[in-house]
């Protein structure tokens, strides 16, 4: 076990004063104690370890998984799904993570997976903290996304940073937003000698950037698709994404990497976020005709073929926040007034 | 829910056994309590808020004051926007409630708002603007004069109070203040539903520049002009004011008349039908 010099000589003084005054059990019982609380400061120090691994998931393309969890102190935000791919010449990277304490591990993990090769693009698929606030680590002219999600992250980004730092604390130290040097509106590029198709989409929200690599066939869908976890809402606009899932399902491909959870051969990925959407709509418009209030819509059951869903209720209510007041000012029939 | 209650009726019994105590072995402290202007016994709060005391003898005052599991207060544990987070109140197993009165301990303005359920059953659903993580106490007034309290803790990242409304980014907003919508139905034989949303900025003068300017006061009366129900409404209800609550109506069709009026005299009026019990 590791001891700081300074917990080391705390113990010795604790010794001293104690061995005047206790029995040798007392003593033993009490320097257990000692012990214990000196191995928490290891401890501890391990719980701020994202402690990462990648998995390949296709030739020369590493997924790092976050966990399907809702931000909170014990996940540090690494909730979510990031990828890099070793490239002719280099490097590409697939959104950052939740704070720059993640960007440090994955740019270590990085270096341990394919050695001394140059990142040479970190592309962002949309503004929400979860993807895009590790880009510190990085070069920012190497970091690139369309217009909009760069325009999103520069209103929005410091109200989800305060956020962060309510829901998962001290994980999110010396975290600052940090924009795309490069606003993308290409339908490719190439890349170190790969070709990347760039899609331009939106609907989780008003700007959602799909990225194929060419070579392995592997769709970064970001969060238009979500699998085995509950779709987010904050800034969706339901009609749109699912038009944009529409347009993915049709899009050739061999793998989908979505923006949480694993990997999805068959495209249920799509299926299953489609089908909570829909679900979701048209569970709100009867709430809202029925004049219940947010937190009895809140409290209705949802189906059982959702239970696969991870955070399932708990997105569900966020959702209610997120949906209830657009469908009400779209479903509500309004009223002559007299003034 | 469920494990809220058993909470408060664990802390229920400690507080009945401190009151015990208390009596029994601090005459000295009553007395003192007495002399200081604070003529009940304030129980402990289940939600430990430093302004519990406070909030008793501002916006609770005059009765016995009583924790009691039957005013079901419903809100999110952590608020998703802290601009607009719900609040839904249910003190319908409760016999005789005079009025309700809705407070955000921890806000600049606590005061969200006061519900007088005339002709009405005991239930508000509204929104509210929260300035940080705040206990919500709701007292239900029986007519004994005794307060009945639930609450909710909701945590909330800050500024809910103090940022302009969304309003103030749409140049003519003015032309929209008071567009009403509105979903009427009926509940039972005996009570209707309705849900009314209007649009106003409910501006907190809390914001740098922008003078408090908040719907106030909404009356709903029945065909006769008997009043329901009557609410006061403050600064922290959220803009474009939501607010559910359910009249007592008869079992034929059933004309409302609501009222509203804000702190600067604008007056608004709309009628609202409940279909009779034969329409369902």
């Amino acid at each position: 076990m590791h001891k700081s010099p300074k917990m080391k000589q705390r113990s010795s003084t604790f010794q001293t004063t104690l061995n005047k005054k206790l029995s040798r059990r007392q003593f033993l019982q009490s320097a257990g104690a000692c012990c214990a609380y000196c191995a928490m400061a290891p401890a501890n120090a391990k719980l701020l370890d994202y402690q990462l691994s990648a998995t390949e998931i296709a030739s020369g393309t590493w997924a790092v998984h976050g966990r399907t969890e809702y931000f909170n102190l014990d996940n540090g935000g690494n909730i979510v799904n990031v990828a890099f791919i070793e490239v002719p010449d280099g490097i590409v990277v697939v959104d950052t993570g939740p704070s720059k304490r993640y960007g440090e591990a994955l740019l270590d993990l990085i270096q341990r997976t394919i050695p001394n090769k140059p990142i040479l693009r970190v592309y962002n698929t949309h503004h929400h903290p979860d993807h895009c606030f590790g880009n510190q680590v990085f070069d920012s002219s190497l970091i690139a996304a369309p217009q909009g999600v760069i325009d999103n992250l520069a209103s929005e980004g410091d109200a989800f940073a305060e956020n962060l730092y309510r829901l998962v604390g001290d994980w999110m130290r010396g975290t600052a937003i940090v924009l795309p040097g490069t606003a993308l509106d290409a339908d490719h590029e190439v890349v170190g000698g790969r070709r990347f198709s760039l899609f331009y989409l939106s609907g989780h929200t008003n700007s959602d950037f799909v990225v194929r690599d060419d070579e392995t066939g592997v769709l970064f869908t970001g969060d238009l698709a979500f699998m085995f976890r509950t779709p987010t809402t904050p800034h969706a606009d339901i009609a749109t994404w699912q038009t944009a899932i529409s347009t993915l399902d049709s899009t050739d491909r061999e793998l989908i990497f979505p923006g949480h959870g694993p990997q999805d051969k068959k495209g249920d990925s799509l299926t299953q976020t489609a089908d909570y959407l829909a679900w979701l709509d048209e569970n709100l418009r009867t709430s809202v005709e029925q004049g219940l209030t947010m937190n009895e819509a809140m409290a209705l059951p949802i189906p059982e073929r959702f239970n696969a869903l991870s955070v399932l209720r708990t997105e569900y209510e966020r959702s209610v926040v997120h949906l209830y007041p657009q469908l009400e000012d779209s479903v509500m029939q309004i009223i002559e007034i007299t003034r | 829910m469920s494990e809220f209650f058993k909470a408060l009726k664990r802390s229920s019994l400690l507080m009945g056994w401190l009151l015990v105590c208390h009596v029994a072995f601090t005459p000295t402290l009553m007395a003192a309590q007495t002399s200081t202007g604070s003529p009940v016994d304030i129980p402990n709060d289940p939600f430990e808020s430093v302004m519990w005391k406070q909030m008793v003898e501002r916006y609770f005052p005059g009765g016995q004051v009583v924790f009691d599991s039957r005013v079901i207060v419903s809100a999110p544990k952590s608020a998703e926007n802290q601009f607009n987070v719900p609040v839904t109140v249910d003190a319908t197993a409760l016999d005789n409630v005079v009025e309700i009165v809705a407070v955000a301990d921890l806000n600049p303005i606590p005061h969200i708002l006061t519900v007088r359920p005339i002709e009405a059953l005991s239930f508000v659903g509204f929104r509210v603007k929260l300035q940080q993580g705040t206990p919500i106490h709701v007292g239900a007034r029986t007519s004994d004069g005794v307060w009945h309290i639930g609450g909710a803790y909701v945590d909330a990242s800050g500024g809910g109070c103090t940022a302009p409304a969304m309003a103030h980014g749409i140049s003519d907003w003015m032309k929209e203040l008071g567009t009403t919508r509105a979903s009427t139905r009926r509940e039972s034989p005996l009570s209707a539903r309705m849900t009314i949303r209007m649009r106003h900025p409910m501006d907190t003068g809390l914001a740098a520049g922008i003078p408090a300017f908040f719907m106030n006061e909404i009356t709903v009366r029945n065909a006769s002009g008997d009043a329901l129900a009557e609410l006061d409404l403050y600064e922290p209800v959220s803009e474009n004011p939501t607010i559910t609550i359910k009249p007592k109506v008869g079992e034929g069709v059933e004309q409302l008349q609501v009222s509203a009026r804000d702190n600067e005299g604008n007056e608004f009026g709309f009628p609202l039908t409940v279909p009779g019990v034969d329409a369902q």
